[in-house]
């Protein structure tokens, strides 16, 4: 019996880096009480998602400045699972992405194919954001490095310092990339202080693309996509820990990729993605459903798109 | 070391060329002006709206910016490999044509680049490349490249012209102005022994540090297209491809100037026909090179059909989308060239010149069929509903830019011409500038007395 | 006669309508429905978390709107705290040893929550009773097996603790995002649960795992957390910043040596032939 002998040693990084989100409970019954707790500094309560009530100092949660965005959370690994057998192109991780990055509804940072690998095959939706590839060409070829690998795997891009060559965007196989052709709307994020972590408010001129929305990973929160698939589709994150969840499911990601033969879409262009697929066997629903919500005009230019002639 | 009679005389006739300007001359130069300021106006809009202007998007991120570019930088190419060659070799004919490559060296290598910064989305942050540029991306060696390049270029035209410069110091102008210029740039050469070695031997380094650092300048192009993982692009004969079409289109781009100016000046006697021959058969040479590498690349991503590679020779070879553009680009601009020039009962110098016009716009469209069609097939399939985002189409903007470019190609060209004589005038063997001045002063005296004796002739007659 | 008979009529209509009109917004009100649980934390903090929500096409969560939080006993109904609800429609009340709240002889809590409603929104209320329980995480290891062993025990300030048998527990591993479960089991006689460690789960760099054991949504006990600490992970090492590569900051050496070498090759002979020329300038007559 040696209990309770090796309860020391907690993890002085996270309690760095994560600023009180996840410890740091005390005086919660003071927030949640009253809401106005102008005196001091601003706080904010929090639920973490394992139900955890948690106050957080508004400071806290202002973005992180460039520099700081370009060292990545320690011991972090982040990966995505996307399991293709429960996708019906609900599309709502592409809206709650372009809600949560201020995008037009044109620009799409998580885009939702209709993919068919060859005619005689199933057609599946196949929702696509950056794979953040371990071995990413969009960084290689950057000429100022202003598109950078964290070690936490992430890829952002830093809009201060993007020239705008587009090189990037030729040298992602994955088009996972979008330029700001012209000035961005006005919009209530433009007040906001500029962080490769937020990747708002947007610079015209630059590119963006999606950025695993680092601002809430850093509140122990999921991305906005994961969150607001209704069907449960992406999982996500810490590889290192091996759990990834999709908000109401959790798993150990290296059972789930066993069991479910997931695999790197295009492995063999040698990118080593960090976003996994769940190939969709046994599907919840038909794929025909993904075309309820979409207009005749769209449905008709889907079917036209899907398979190459050759 | 006595001096030639003819270099004097054509020393004279290209000074008094240069002073002035012909009627057609200033209708040209007013076409181009208004081309240029039309490519002002276009810059301007695009500064002030953004890229949106402009045909490019999300994925043909590059359009006919690029292409204008690879093309310019190809041009410049015709300086560099054949003179730097045709000097190393002591090629005997080679005189009348260095100046004019040279030239299209310089000039072609500062307008190409302005078309990479013209596909900047932010113009105003160019000093981040000194900031943070990273080695490891092929902009960088492209900048580093071009710059050298650029550089080396100017060097070897200022050397190549320091003989020319230091006689037209010594030519009586009417213009003050024009002498002390030329005075500076001649840095007092006077054609001394020590001087010709110093001078010789510079020229020869310049012309051998010039063909690798070209072929390096190309090659580097070319990889920014080859590092990407894209269909059409990442292929590994890419660089010597680029360099082989290069100076092809180089070599194009001489013989036409050559021509203009050979009308335009009435330089029948020096540039000859054996000049547009020889030339001619370089182009024919590099013409079938050219097509050699187009059918190599094409037939093994042709044989070896991958979906991606397929998916842009599709386009290349649907009647519907660029089929005849391929076809004139890398057929019909290979084959009518070489055949022009192979059989000896059409070859001329116009019919050359033909067919070197047809060879460079072949080059261009083949630069624009290099870029686009591949960034039109990417990996993944393209479901936008948006028309402009999955076909390119350039737009007023983009044309007037491309125009403006080749205007101001020919007007800075022309100013030069109104700068130095446009062939090299003084020979290495005979710089007894001395003597050309007293010559040319001589003949002046002369001229200037025969006047004052017609006059005073006249004179008498009234009376 | 007829026109008393049109009158009554028309009178008749109006009040029919009118009062068809009343019953109309009557029945326009919206549903909405409070949901009252309990929650200990891992650091004793008690809350009680109620949830607002109004019946649209589902029932989607009210914000802004004012919540009451009662304690009651078999006489009396005491007022604790009237809290807005935030943007997912939650009221957290923290419980934090309030004198005001009433317990019966077993320990026996009981909390009601009230929507009052409005011209628009129907009122609403919750009943909700809770017993005070605590979980305690312990590790201890027999032979070469690692164990995890919870102890259930009513928590009751004011009586003895005393365990809880047949209790639902669940175990999980804390992660970055979410809560990974490994174990489900019932407490015995004593209130105790052990179950073995899932050794095979990575930690952090010095193999630390979280373990969280959960009373959840329990009748009587709603849900409780604890958690414990222990090194019996497998460690990860920390990735090493930035070493020199394609994708990285620095260049590979390869590449900048040859970069270096190329490039003075080049710009070594501009300076001798600017040399020359300068020589030349020398030598003039
Ligand atoms: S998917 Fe594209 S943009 Fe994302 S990291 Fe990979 S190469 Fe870069
Ligand atoms: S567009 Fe911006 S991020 Fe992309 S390669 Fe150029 S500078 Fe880097």
């Amino acid at each position: 019996m040696e209990k309770g002998k090796n309860k020391q040693s907690r993890r002085k990084f996270i309690s760095k880096t994560v600023p009180a989100a996840l410890g740091a409970i005390g005086g919660v019954g003071l927030v949640a009480q009253s809401c106005n707790t102008t005196e001091e500094e601003e706080k904010v309560s929090l639920l973490t998602p394992d139900g955890q009530l948690v106050e957080v100092n508004k400071s806290s949660m202002q973005p992180v400045s460039p520099a700081e965005a370009r060292k990545g959370i320690p011991g972090k690994q982040f990966v995505m699972v996307i399991d293709l057998s429960r996708c019906k192109n609900a599309r709502k991780c592409v809206t709650k992405c372009q809600k949560m990055h201020d995008l037009p509804p044109e620009d799409e940072w998580i885009k939702v194919f209709l993919m068919q690998d060859s005619s005689d095959t199933a057609p599946y939706w196949f929702p696509k954001p950056c794979f953040h590839c371990n071995q990413p060409p969009c960084v290689k070829v950057c000429p100022v490095g202003a598109t950078y690998k964290r070690t936490d795997g992430l890829v952002l891009v830093d809009n201060e310092r993007c020239i705008g060559c587009k090189f990037c965007m030729t040298a992602c196989p994955y088009s996972s990339r979008v330029f700001q052709w012209k000035e961005p709307k006005e919009t209530n994020f433009a007040d906001r202080e500029y962080s490769p972590e937020t990747s708002t408010p947007h610079k015209v001129g630059t590119v963006g693309k999606c950025d695993f929305c680092p601002d809430m990973i850093r509140q122990g929160k999921l991305p906005d996509c994961v969150s607001g698939c209704p069907n449960g589709v992406i999982f996500f994150g810490n590889k290192k820990e091996d759990i990834v969840s999709n908000g109401t499911e959790s798993f150990r990601f290296s059972e789930l990729i066993h069991d479910r033969a997931g695999y790197h879409f295009m492995a063999e262009l040698g990118t080593e993605p960090n976003v996994y697929y769940l190939p969709p066997v046994d599907r919840l629903f038909d794929y025909e459903k993904g075309f309820n919500n979409l207009t005749d005009e769209q449905v008709e230019f889907y079917k036209k798109s899907i398979v190459k002639k050759h | 070391m006595n001096l030639n009679p003819k270099s004097a005389k054509m020393l004279d006739y290209f000074a008094s060329q240069m002073v002035k300007v012909s009627k057609p001359g200033i209708f040209w130069l007013a076409i181009a002006t208004v081309f240029i300021i039309g490519g002002f106006y276009a810059l301007i809009v695009q500064i002030v709206e953004g890229h949106i202007v402009t045909g490019m998007r999300d994925n043909v991120v590059w359009g006919i910016f690029i292409a204008n570019f690879i093309f310019f930088i190809g041009i410049s190419y015709a300086g560099a490999l054949i003179s730097g060659i045709l000097h190393l070799l002591r090629v005997e004919w080679r005189t009348p044509i260095i100046r004019i490559a040279e030239i299209i060296t310089v000039i072609s290598t500062l307008i190409g680049p302005a078309y990479i910064l013209l596909c900047m989305g932010r113009l105003d942050r160019l000093h981040h490349l000194a900031l943070f540029g990273r080695i490891q991306s092929p902009i960088i060696w492209d900048v580093m490249a071009i710059t050298t390049y650029l550089i080396g270029s100017i060097i070897f035209l200022y050397l190549a012209s320091i003989r020319d410069l230091a006689a037209l110091r010594d030519y009586p102008f009417k213009s003050k102005w024009r002498n002390k210029i030329y005075t500076i740039l001649a840095i007092g050469f006077n054609g001394t022994p020590k001087q010709n070695r110093y001078l010789d031997r510079s020229l020869d380094i310049m012309s051998a540090i010039i063909i690798p650092l070209a072929i390096l300048v190309h090659s580097v192009l070319a990889w920014i297209f080859g590092m990407t993982l894209r269909p059409g692009w990442h292929s590994t004969i890419f660089a010597p491809y680029f360099v082989v079409a290069a100076v092809f289109s180089g070599t194009g781009v001489l013989i036409i100037a050559l021509w203009i100016f050979r009308k335009y000046y009435k330089l029948e006697s020096y540039i000859t026909k054996i000049h547009f021959n020889y030339l001619g058969i370089i182009l024919m040479i590099l013409g079938a090179l050219y097509a050699y590498f187009t059918f190599s690349e094409y037939l093994t991503s042709w044989y070896g059909s991958e979906t991606w590679e397929m998916e842009v020779l599709y386009k290349l070879f649907n009647p519907n989308e660029y089929w005849w553009w391929f076809f004139f680009a890398a057929i019909i601009g290979v084959v009518l060239p070489i055949i022009v020039i192979l059989i000896p009962k059409f070859r001329n110098i116009n019919s050359i010149t033909a067919v070197s016009v047809i060879a460079v716009l072949a080059l261009w469209v083949k630069r624009y069929l290099i870029i686009i069609p591949t960034l039109e097939a990417p990996l993944l399939p393209l479901q936008d509903m948006r028309p402009e985002y999955i076909h390119y189409t350039p737009t007023i903007i983009e044309w007037l830019l491309t125009f403006a470019g080749v205007a101001l190609f020919c007007v800075l060209f022309f100013l030069f011409s109104k700068f130095m004589p446009i062939l090299p005038v003084v020979k290495a063997d005979e710089g007894n500038y001395a003597e050309l001045r007293k010559t040319v002063l001589k003949r002046i005296v002369k001229e200037k007395m025969k006047e004052t004796e017609i006059k005073e002739s006249e004179k008498m007659k009234d009376l | 006669m007829k026109n008393l008979c049109k009158h009554i009529l028309i009178l008749g209509l109006i009040i029919l309508f009118g009062m068809g009109n009343v019953f109309a917004q009557k029945a326009k009100k919206k549903t909405t429905r409070v949901g009252v649980a309990y929650f200990k934390s891992d650091t004793k903090i008690e809350t009680l978390v109620a949830t607002l929500r109004v019946k649209e096409k589902r029932y989607i969560p009210l914000n802004d709107a004012v919540l009451t939080f009662y304690s009651v006993s078999d006489t009396l109904k005491v007022l604790l705290a009237k809290i807005r609800t935030d943007e997912n429609g939650q009221a957290i009340f923290a419980l934090a040893n309030n004198s005001k709240i009433a317990k019966d002889s077993t320990g026996l809590m009981a909390f009601v929550v009230e929507y009052e409603g409005n011209s628009l929104l129907k009122d609403a209320k919750r009943k909700i009773t809770v017993k005070q329980a605590g979980l305690e995480v312990s590790f201890f290891q027999k032979d070469t097996i690692k164990f995890i062993e919870i102890e259930a025990k009513t928590a009751d300030p004011n009586t003895q603790a005393a365990p809880i048998n047949n209790l639902k527990i669940k175990l999980y591993i804390k992660g970055t995002f979410s809560l990974l479960n490994f174990a489900n089991e019932k407490t015995d006689k004593n209130g105790i649960v052990r179950v073995e460690f899932p050794i095979d789960m990575p930690g952090d760099t010095l193999g630390v795992l979280t373990i969280v054991a959960k009373i959840e949504e329990d009748d009587v006990y709603g849900t409780v957390e604890s958690r414990g600490e222990i090194n019996w992970g497998i460690p990860v090492p920390l990735v090493k910043e930035k070493q020199r590569g394609l994708g990285d900051t620095d260049a590979p050496l390869w590449m900048v040596y040859t970069l270096i070498t190329l490039l003075s090759a080049v710009w070594f002979h501009y300076l001798y032939v600017i040399f020359m020329i300068i020589k030349i300038k020398l030598a003039k007559l």
